[in-house]
């Protein structure tokens, strides 16, 4: 378990709608600081910049899927360690079985309550070595 | 019927390998005895005629009494001869008698030739001698008209003979004539070649009777032989006409039948198709089995290999194939997907003698399992996520984090709160019930201990329970029982039972959970106090969208799936689900899973 608590996020997610609410949940409810980024091309580089805690990462998205920029912040140095959470839809077990296997730490299901979303999070990050 | 049942054998009795051997020793006696009494009527006509003359030629004044005395003699024996005759003519029993009147008849044989034999001791010394010579003649005239007479038995001949010829011979060696004495000598050397013929004649006789009889064996065989042949020709005829009707009834049925149907030999060479076969493939059957055509050409080239292969396996195991599913060419160069049962056609002595390929057209099938897919793909995405941004910002405003907002607006943004979840559970439910269905459901088991998962479920839906003012808790003790199952899944049982009992509990009331080990079983119950399962709603509860009155529905929320999910999850572990009636009112919903480590 990580010595701080999970304060700062980064969330790359293309939906607006879901953006907002996931932004305002979490730092309403969960008191977190958020940072979105909408285009996955642009991501690695917004994390870079805002050094998040943690990385949520939408599974469907135009441009660039979830796995696949997962695979890509993997090349790179400075994210490269970072605890990655999928939000997913329509993940098989054989699709998170995958996940799991590359390193994902955790994964929420579409849809989430985001009332529970803060918890869900501060659970996975507890549970990190 | 079995026509084969009724059909005789054709086996016959066993037969020595002689057919002569065969014959009834005691029928070819009633026969001989047949033809000796029916050489009777002549042998007294004769008797009387010729005892007639020698009486005649016999008439002298000097012995004219023993004359006399010998006519009646002949007389007497003659009837008595004729009433035997007569006797034997009229008997019921010919055959098991037979050795009875043989008896009777050497009885007469002998009197008959004692007669003659007396005829000549008496009278060939007392007469002239042309009346000897003329004795002589008839003694040895009569002697041999025996042998035809009696030449069925020949030991009758024998003592019939021996009583006219031996008193005569001794007479004659007796009379103190030197050539008397000379053909006294004689007569018995005719007399024993006169036996001597007898017996030869005797033994054509007897193997013309039995040859006779074996004869009409045989003929009485061959007739039954025939008769059963017939029969079976007749039975053999009226099954072949029924394998002809159901032959034709087997082509019509395929001629007429919506699915292609062709016939193969051996080598997969078209022999014959249906007009199925014929609309969807775009071949006629006369086409291509003049063409002398393969069945790859309802294949494409590049799986002709493949093809071989699976022929090759067919032909050795001779077991019928089904559900294949293979892409197959059109004349006009479309394609159509079909499901092929493939039955290789066995005779009696386990060769294969042709194949069955029964072909349907599931091309249109495959594309809406395509189409359901998709859909299914766009329901659980597109559907579900405007959702969650709608749940989602109406979450938000209801948990007044975002400030306080007016009481009637709060009021419909719970309304469009609830309704949303319950549009998202339908959703859920809908697609977890069409993946169970269509068997994509894949379920991953592990160790759980079920009091820690029951525990977790009574907290996870603790919030449910309190908007209905009910209050989950434990009934007894749980048990730290293990079993292997879906965590995800197991608790989502869970949260539908619970949620159901919540929902029908009156306010105030608890809804118990409890444990009970059955052994190799364990058994979970959810407790309420509710109005209970009404009689006409039992059988279907576990049913699609089962809802014991529609207005529940829109009271209580809920989508009439969550138990036939339940019941086919629980089914899908290896466990079962039900409900009994709680003692003073209410219902227990329970499920039983196999303990982990007792099966």
């Amino acid at each position: 378990m990580p010595a701080q608590p999970l304060v700062r996020i980064c969330y790359v997610e293309d939906d607006e709608d879901i953006q907002k609410i996931v932004r305002m949940t979490l730092e309403r409810i969960g008191k977190m600081t958020v940072e979105v980024v909408s285009d996955p091309l642009q991501a690695i580089e917004t994390i870079k910049r805002f050094k998040p805690e943690l990385v949520m990462l939408d599974w469907m998205m135009p441009g660039m899927d979830g796995p696949t920029l997962y695979r890509k912040m993997k090349e790179v140095p400075e994210v490269r360690d970072l605890p990655v959470v999928f939000i997913t839809a329509k993940a098989s077990p054989k699709e998170l079985d995958e996940l799991r296997a590359l390193g994902a730490a955790g994964t929420i299901s579409k849809p989430f309550a985001p009332r529970d979303l803060p918890e869900q999070l501060r659970a996975i990050w507890k549970n990190l070595p | 019927m079995n026509p084969r049942s009724a059909a005789p054998s054709l086996a016959v009795p066993p037969r020595g390998a002689d057919a002569r051997d065969s014959a009834d020793p005691k029928r070819v006696l009633a026969d001989r005895v047949e033809q000796l009494y029916s050489q009777m009527p002549l042998g007294i006509v004769a008797t009387l005629a010729i005892g007639g003359i020698a009486t005649y030629e016999l008439w002298d004044q000097r012995t004219r009494d023993l004359v006399l005395f010998w006519w009646g003699l002949v007389l007497l024996i003659t009837a008595a001869r004729a009433a035997l005759y007569f006797g034997y003519r009229n008997s019921k029993n010919k055959l098991a008698e037979a050795g009875q009147w043989l008896r009777w008849l050497g009885i007469s044989a002998l009197a008959h030739g004692v007669n003659w034999g007396f005829a000549g001791a008496v009278f060939f010394p007392s007469h002239t001698d042309e009346q000897q010579v003329f004795l002589a003649f008839l003694l040895a005239g009569i002697a041999s008209a025996g042998i035809p007479s009696y030449a069925a038995s020949w030991p009758m001949f024998a003592v019939y003979a021996a009583a006219i010829v031996l008193p005569f011979a001794y007479v004659l060696a007796t009379f103190g004539n030197r050539l008397f004495a000379e053909i006294a000598l004689l007569v018995p050397l005719f007399y024993l070649a006169n036996v001597g013929i007898a017996y030869r004649l005797n033994q054509v006789f007897y193997s013309g009777y039995r040859l006779r009889h074996a004869y009409g064996r045989l003929t009485e065989d061959y007739t039954t032989l025939n008769r059963r042949l017939e029969q079976q020709l007749v039975e053999l005829d009226e099954a072949q006409r029924q394998v002809e009707a159901s032959g034709r009834k087997l082509a019509l049925f395929a001629e007429r039948a919506p699915i292609a149907v062709l016939e193969l030999d051996n080598d997969g060479r078209i022999q014959q198709m249906n007009h199925a076969a014929e609309n969807l493939f775009g071949w006629t059957s006369n086409e291509l089995v003049e063409k002398n055509a393969s069945v790859k050409i309802l294949i494409r080239p590049e799986f002709h290999a493949e093809f071989d292969e699976q022929w090759r396996q067919l032909m050795a195991s001779r077991a019928p194939v089904a559900h294949l599913k293979i892409r197959n060419p059109r004349r006009d160069g479309l394609e159509v997907v079909c499901e092929w049962n493939v039955t290789p056609l066995v005779n009696s002595e386990g060769g294969v003698v042709g194949v069955i390929a029964q072909g349907q057209d599931i091309t249109r099938q495959m594309e809406a399992e395509q189409l359901k897919k998709e859909f299914t793909s766009t329901l659980s995405h597109e559907l579900r996520t405007p959702l969650t941004s709608i749940i989602g910002s109406l979450q938000l405003i209801n948990s007044g984090v975002l400030g306080e907002v007016d009481k009637e607006v709060a009021e419909l943004t719970g309304v469009a709160e609830r309704n949303g979840q319950r549009l998202l559970d339908l959703i859920n439910d809908i697609l977890d019930i069409e993946k169970i269905e269509s068997g994509k459901l894949t379920l991953t088991p592990e160790l759980l201990t079920l009091d820690e998962l029951v525990g977790e479920s009574l907290v996870l839906n603790k919030g449910f329970a309190e908007r209905f003012q009910v209050r989950y808790e434990p009934r007894g003790t749980l048990l730290p029982v293990q079993v292997k199952a879906d965590r995800k899944r197991l608790l989502q049982v869970m949260t539908n039972l619970l949620s159901n009992a919540a929902k029908f509990s009156p306010p105030g009331e608890a809804v118990e959970v409890s444990m009970e080990d059955l052994g190799t079983r364990v058994r979970i119950g959810v407790h309420d106090h509710g109005p209970g399962i009404p009689e006409n709603f039992r059988s279907r509860i576990f049913g699609r969208f089962a809802q014991a009155d529609s207005s529940a529905t829109r009271q209580k929320g809920g989508t009439g799936l969550g138990l036939a999910i339940c019941k086919r999850l629980i089914e899908l572990m290896d466990g079962r689900i039900g409900f009994t009636d709680r003692d003073g009112g209410g219902t227990v919903f329970f499920f039983e899973l196999p303990k982990h480590g007792t099966a």
